[in-house]
């Protein structure tokens, strides 16, 4: 990592330099490593500081199932799991999601072959039309049933309600949640 | 828009922060949870060079009983804010704020004092912070200064913060026994909408039954949220009622001076504060009963 | 039911749609997700101005910027206007960058092309447009002043800015209304909406050393866009390819060529590289697309039994600075103002209006959501002042089987009374109505729409939906078509459709859509609820071929009497009369290409409605009750349930349709209630998700409904239009619901509680 003292002194040239210098070349002096432990896996990226998670996770890990729709927080296109908390990606810095477990939508199925309980139970109830809003609203019912196993109706809508759709009504996507959160109460009790 | 390249400073301990804040001056920013700051920060609103993240600074986001005082650390989140018992127990108007407050992942990544800092004239947070008389305590390279949070905002977006200055947590009174209070919010649009207008009230009660203490905050009706003093004080050693109560709610009302915006017009949102205030006080007087 | 509906139980099959599971792994790419090697981050420039001549536009410090390489204006382009109406070239007023005028805040006048969307974003900085300011207009009232400045003054045939109009007449209007028993007569204004798809729209370009352009576009309409970039470069049509990945929404949106569109391919041919331009969400709701607001007039008479004699309806819409799809919601406007009920004297005057504000466009249901939310709510205060009940109004007036609309077809398919009197009952909506309790309200609407247009206003030569089926020895087909699938879930549907006309399971079907240059030409894409019945029935036709060639196979293999029908199910072609008498699919197809000495078989199927009149082949209709609960004192309305009896013909897969209504009632009762572009001076204010509000998950009804069984000639296995329409009546059946809670009836959308407390004197 580059120490403080070095990035204030990169500052400072660039500011006393810049008319001579691209911006390109400024770009790459000002970017630094940062470390991301995403789905289990440990990636390494050269980013800009100002980079948002939803950027790197995106543009550098090539992770695109996390979709931007609107890159101020509203919609939940880019919903992810910052240590199990379902969070922004476009409003997270990704130097700041270092030293935290990453969790995004490509990493919750078993395998390529096997879906997550609640990827299934959108596939199965109808919840996904478009499907740009999906991998944000899988990651948001994720966040609900790690927490709350036997949400009620109203819990599910509450707890989706930071997520935007505009193909389904929410009215299948509220069902499959219920669905899922059904199938994994009966696994709990089989176990 | 892309955000402007800028230089992350990860500070290890409060006094690390305040001396980069002071060092970096109107250069640099405080980012806590960023969902403020990367919205201005993406609208180009804000250019820092240096932006000082609290994130690493360890155990920062308590929420504590201490000396019959609530103290809230800087990073507490929303969501904690939300499900914190002493909370629900004490001060169900603020829980009842934050639990509306923005979504779920907003309230899982914003910290209450975040949004106390933004100092927008709507925030969900605001007016129960200020019916429950919560001290804002700030930090500087100086002598540490403890502040009402009614004294705190100076304008929309604009607080008592000095260059260098960072708020160290709210500390909360905790209410006497008989006191309810209550946070009411219109939002027109959508249930997941910012308060068109929101109130919280506040009232305590002696064992015979009259008003020992009044509370009224409004927020999105003026410059910054407001209490407002005038219809507070005619309730004192009053006996609770629909007749004073709304004697208060038009006084709030016309203290009031909302302005009209894209998202409602003065004249609706004046109206409200009458309506949310008398709720508010109803609802308080219920919840003050209970106890 | 007819039996040809529940053809090898796959139609009226509730099926996952087939890319779910891409989806909902993330796997699924649209144009934004797709990357290739050496790409450049495309950036357009928008107009900051809304309305002034271009005096100069200076790129040397942009282009000189690193990293930069390539900005292009319009003095850079071949300059070719274009439009979607194509059939009539006066209605092309589009150039894909702005070359001597900027006509709204948000005009293309350049772009660039970069290594990276951030010097992309800086090289925009850089460029200086002079301008010389016009006088702007803002709404129809002041561009049509005679002071108004002419907004596309280059044409000598345009003296206002009426960009187009549209008239019909129909029997003696002034007699008619000379007769009547009562007249209703009012104005309504009805606003603008965003489509708010949650993709923004995306295009990534490459050219090959040939000049072969390859585009991936978030479109819904692949066809028209290969058609208008191939004239706007000035190249053959052939050396276009467009290709839809998955697309994150359309309702409309997505329906044209756009300048991301021109420019990625433009600026990809000049710099060798591929370019990519993704917008962002202030783009799309700053300077998108979105629905003709417009100020409607409209007089009903009736009869005093309260049987409709005549309406004359007059509409002006505001087209904002270019004509777009305007045209087709100008004249579906005055179609619409017609439909539904019995109207034997109709007169219609529509006119096309410029303003300085950002382009009107298609979106779901275009035209007729606006002149039905002014037909159905005049209904609701007829029926009040005739003291008869609305359903009772409805019913007598209401369009049946074999009605002929004067001068555009008979109706070959209506379910609206059974709607009607469905919906009345799960509602139990008269009794409801009677004993309202206090601040509680019910009302009604009811809707029609289009099953794909008529009108070839895109001028093109060949047929409106085709495709090719080819089978295979291994008991698979492989179905490709031209068909955009962007979240309505037409790829299964298809699918569905082929997989039970040749008997086949879903699953072995393969599917390549909405690429040109692998599918035949052509289909003209996914707008006006077109693609089940057209594409539909051009898949119906080409599998009949492949069936015909089959049978041959088993007619010869068990020397069937000629008077034998062969079946195709389970896999299998038999005799009909005798199962046993018959052989898989696979040994089929093997025994033609046998027959055929290695030929594949192949076939094409096409469909091109014809003698359906100009309007559309078949009409779905349905009817919707609205139940609310409004806050006197705050005015907030709370929508409870929703209920929907409608008549889409044979439901091929139920869970499609349900999740369509479903939609549409979100965007239905975003438009009523919450959504509305605050403007100032032509710029618009709310461009977040935050100030443009769409409702969300917590904000929606119960929500309910039943399918009327109706079967649709003209329609594949009897279906018709499904999900676009449902988006008309919920905004007159909440409004009627809020007038019965609080006594406010809304003549100018949308319905906010402001209103409702000036209206009941609160404020």
């Amino acid at each position: 990592m580059i120490s403080v003292s070095e990035k204030f002194y990169f500052y400072y040239f660039y500011h006393v330099f810049k008319h001579y210098f691209s911006i390109q070349q400024i770009g790459i002096m000002s970017k630094v490593k940062v470390t991301l432990k995403v789905n289990g896996d440990l990636y390494e990226a050269a980013v800009n500081q100002s980079k948002t998670l939803v950027e790197v996770l995106r543009e550098d890990l090539q992770l695109v199932g996390t979709k931007i729709g609107c890159q101020t927080g509203d919609c939940g296109a880019c919903t992810i799991l910052l240590n199990g908390k379902s969070v922004c990606s476009c409003l997270t810095l990704a130097i700041e999601a270092q030293n935290k477990e990453i969790t995004t939508i490509e990493g919750i199925a078993k395998s390529g072959e096997e879906l997550h309980i609640i990827q299934e139970a959108f596939v199965n109830e109808g919840a996904i039309q478009c499907g740009y809003c999906t991998p944000g609203m899988v990651m948001s019912a994720k966040h609900l049933l790690d927490k709350n196993t036997t949400p009620t109706e109203l819990e599910i809508r509450q707890a989706l309600s930071g997520n935007l759709c505009r193909c389904t009504g929410y009215a299948r996507i509220v069902k499959a949640v219920q669905v899922a959160s059904e199938k994994i109460n009966q696994s709990v009790t089989e176990k | 828009m892309s955000i402007r390249n800028f230089t992350y400073l990860e500070p290890k301990t409060l006094k690390e922060a305040l001396s980069m804040h002071a060092e970096h001056g109107t250069k640099s920013n405080i980012l806590a949870g960023g969902t403020d700051l990367l919205i201005k920060l993406r609208h180009h609103s804000i250019q820092p060079d240096f932006i000082i993240g609290l994130n690493s600074i360890p155990k920062i986001d308590y929420i504590k009983l201490q000396d019959g005082e609530l103290a809230i650390g800087t990073m507490a989140k929303l969501s904690a804010i939300v499900e914190n018992t002493e909370i629900i127990n004490h001060f169900p108007a603020l829980a009842h704020a934050a639990s509306v407050t923005a979504t779920v992942q907003i309230r899982n990544m914003g910290t209450l004092i975040g949004n106390i800092c933004n100092a927008s004239p709507s925030a969900d947070n605001a007016t129960p912070l200020l019916v429950y008389d919560a001290k804002v305590v700030i930090l500087n390279n100086v002598e540490n200064r403890e502040i009402n949070l009614d004294k705190f905002f100076t304008g929309p977006g604009k607080t008592v913060l000095e260059q260098g200055e960072i708020v160290k947590e709210f500390l909360i009174p905790i209410p006497s026994k008989l006191t309810g209070s209550s946070y009411q919010k219109v939002s027109t649009r959508s249930k997941v909408d910012i308060a068109g207008v929101c109130v919280s009230a506040l009232i305590s009660l002696d064992k015979d039954g009259k008003i020992t203490k009044a509370r009224i905050a409004l927020g999105a009706v003026a410059p910054t949220p407001i209490r407002v003093y005038k219809a507070e004080e005619i309730l004192i050693g009053k006996i609770p009622g629909i007749e004073i109560f709304s004697e208060a709610a038009k006084i709030a009302k016309e203290e009031s001076s909302p302005i009209s915006d894209m998202r409602s017009s003065a004249d609706y949102r004046k109206a409200m504060v009458e309506v949310l205030t008398l709720r508010a006080l109803n609802e308080s007087l219920e919840s003050a009963k209970k106890k | 039911m007819d039996p040809k509906k529940n053809k090898n139980n796959l139609i009226g099959k509730s099926i996952p749609r087939i890319d779910a599971p891409a989806k909902v792994t993330g796997k699924a790419l649209y144009t934004g997700d797709i990357v290739l090697p050496g790409m450049l981050h495309g950036k357009i420039l928008r107009s900051t101005v809304a309305h002034a001549k271009i005096l100069n536009i200076d790129i040397s410090a942009a282009l000189a910027l690193p990293g930069v390489k390539d900005v292009i204006t319009a003095k850079d382009t071949p300059c070719v206007k274009f439009g979607n109406w194509r059939l009539f070239p006066q209605t092309q007023d589009e150039l894909p960058l702005a070359l001597d005028k900027v006509r709204f805040i948000g005009d293309e006048i350049a772009a660039v092309a970069a290594i990276s969307a951030e010097i992309a974003e800086e090289a925009l900085t850089l460029i200086k447009v002079d301008y010389e300011i016009i006088p702007a207009v803002f709404n129809v009232d002041d561009s049509l002043a005679s002071s108004a400045p002419m907004i596309h003054d280059g044409n000598p045939d345009n003296t206002s800015n009426i960009s187009l109009d549209r008239k019909i007449d129909v029997g003696d209007i002034e007699a008619a209304f000379k007769d009547a028993y009562y007249v209703r007569e009012d104005s309504f204004t009805v606003h603008s909406h965003s489509h708010a798809y949650m993709e923004p729209c995306a295009s990534l370009a490459e050219v090959d050393s040939e000049g072969r352009v390859t585009l991936y576009t978030s479109t819904q309409t692949p066809y028209i866009v290969q058609c208008l970039l191939a004239s706007t470069m000035e190249i053959p049509e052939n050396y276009v390819r467009v290709i839809k990945p998955s697309v994150g929404g359309g309702f409309g949106g997505k329906m044209e060529l756009r300048a991301w569109d021109f420019c990625s391919a433009f600026m990809a041919k000049r710099t060798g590289r591929p370019v990519r331009i993704v917008l962002t969400r202030e783009d799309e709701l700053a300077v998108g697309r979105r629905r003709h607001g417009m100020k409607i007039k409209s007089k009903v008479a009736f009869n005093k039994d309260g049987t409709i004699i005549a309406k004359d309806f007059e509409a002006y819409l505001d087209g904002g600075a270019y004509n777009s799809m305007g045209p087709t919601a100008t004249f579906l406007c005055g179609n619409f103002g017609a439909m539904i009920y019995r109207y034997p004297v109709y007169r219609y005057r529509g006119y096309h209006v410029y303003t300085n504000l950002p382009p009107s466009g298609a979106m779901r249901g275009f035209g007729a959501p606006q002149a039905l939310y002014v037909s159905e709510t005049q209904m609701n205060m007829a029926a009040v002042d005739l003291n008869i009940d609305p359903i009772e109004l409805r019913l007598k007036n209401a369009m049946v089987t074999g009605d002929k609309i004067e001068g555009v077809t008979t109706i070959s398919s209506a379910g609206l009374v059974e709607s009607i009197t469905k919906v009345a009952e799960m509602t139990n909506f008269l009794e409801k109505k009677k004993n309202l309790p206090k601040n509680k309200g019910i009302g009604i609407g009811c809707y029609s729409f289009i099953s794909g247009g008529v009108f070839n206003w895109f001028n093109t030569q060949y047929n409106f939906s085709s495709c090719e089926v080819r089978v295979y020895d291994d008991g698979t087909a492989h179905l490709l078509t031209m068909s955009a699938d962007i979240g309505q879930g037409s790829d299964t549907v298809l699918r569905q459709i082929l997989a039970a006309d040749l008997g086949l399971p879903v699953e072995k079907i393969r599917l390549t859509a909405g690429d040109t240059a692998m599918t035949p030409k052509c289909d003209l894409g996914t707008w006006g609820s077109r693609v089940t019945l057209m594409n539909g029935n051009a898949i119906l036709d080409a599998s009949k071929k492949i069936k015909e060639q089959l049978s041959k196979m088993a007619s010869l293999k068990f020397d069937l009497n000629v008077i034998h029908e062969v079946s195709f199910s389970d896999e299998r072609v038999y005799a009909k009369a005798n199962p046993k008498r018959g052989i898989t699919f696979g040994e089929a197809v093997k025994m033609w290409v046998k027959a055929n000495r290695g030929e594949e078989l192949t076939a094409r199927g096409y469909y091109t409605p014809r003698d359906k009149g100009l309007t559309t082949p078949a009409y779905s209709f349905g009817a919707q009750v609205a139940e609310v609960d409004v806050d006197p004192e705050t005015g907030v309305i709370t929508v409870e349930r929703i209920t929907t009896a409608h008549d889409c013909g044979t439901v091929i897969n139920p869970l499609g349709v349900e999740g369509q209504l479903e939609g549409a009632i979100q965007m239905g009762i975003g438009y009523t209630l919450c959504e509305q572009f605050a403007m100032r001076d032509g710029k618009t204010l709310n461009t977040t998700f935050l100030d443009y509000k769409i409702p969300a998950a917590e904000d929606m009804p119960e929500i309910v409904s039943a399918a009327i069984d109706t079967y649709e000639p003209e329609g594949p296995f009897g279906a018709k239009e499904a999900g676009e329409g449902l988006v008309i009546p919920t905004a007159p059946a909440i409004s009627d619901a809020v007038f019965q809670a609080t006594g406010y009836r809304c003549k100018e959308l949308p319905i906010t509680p402001e209103k409702i407390l000036r209206a009941t004197g609160k404020i």
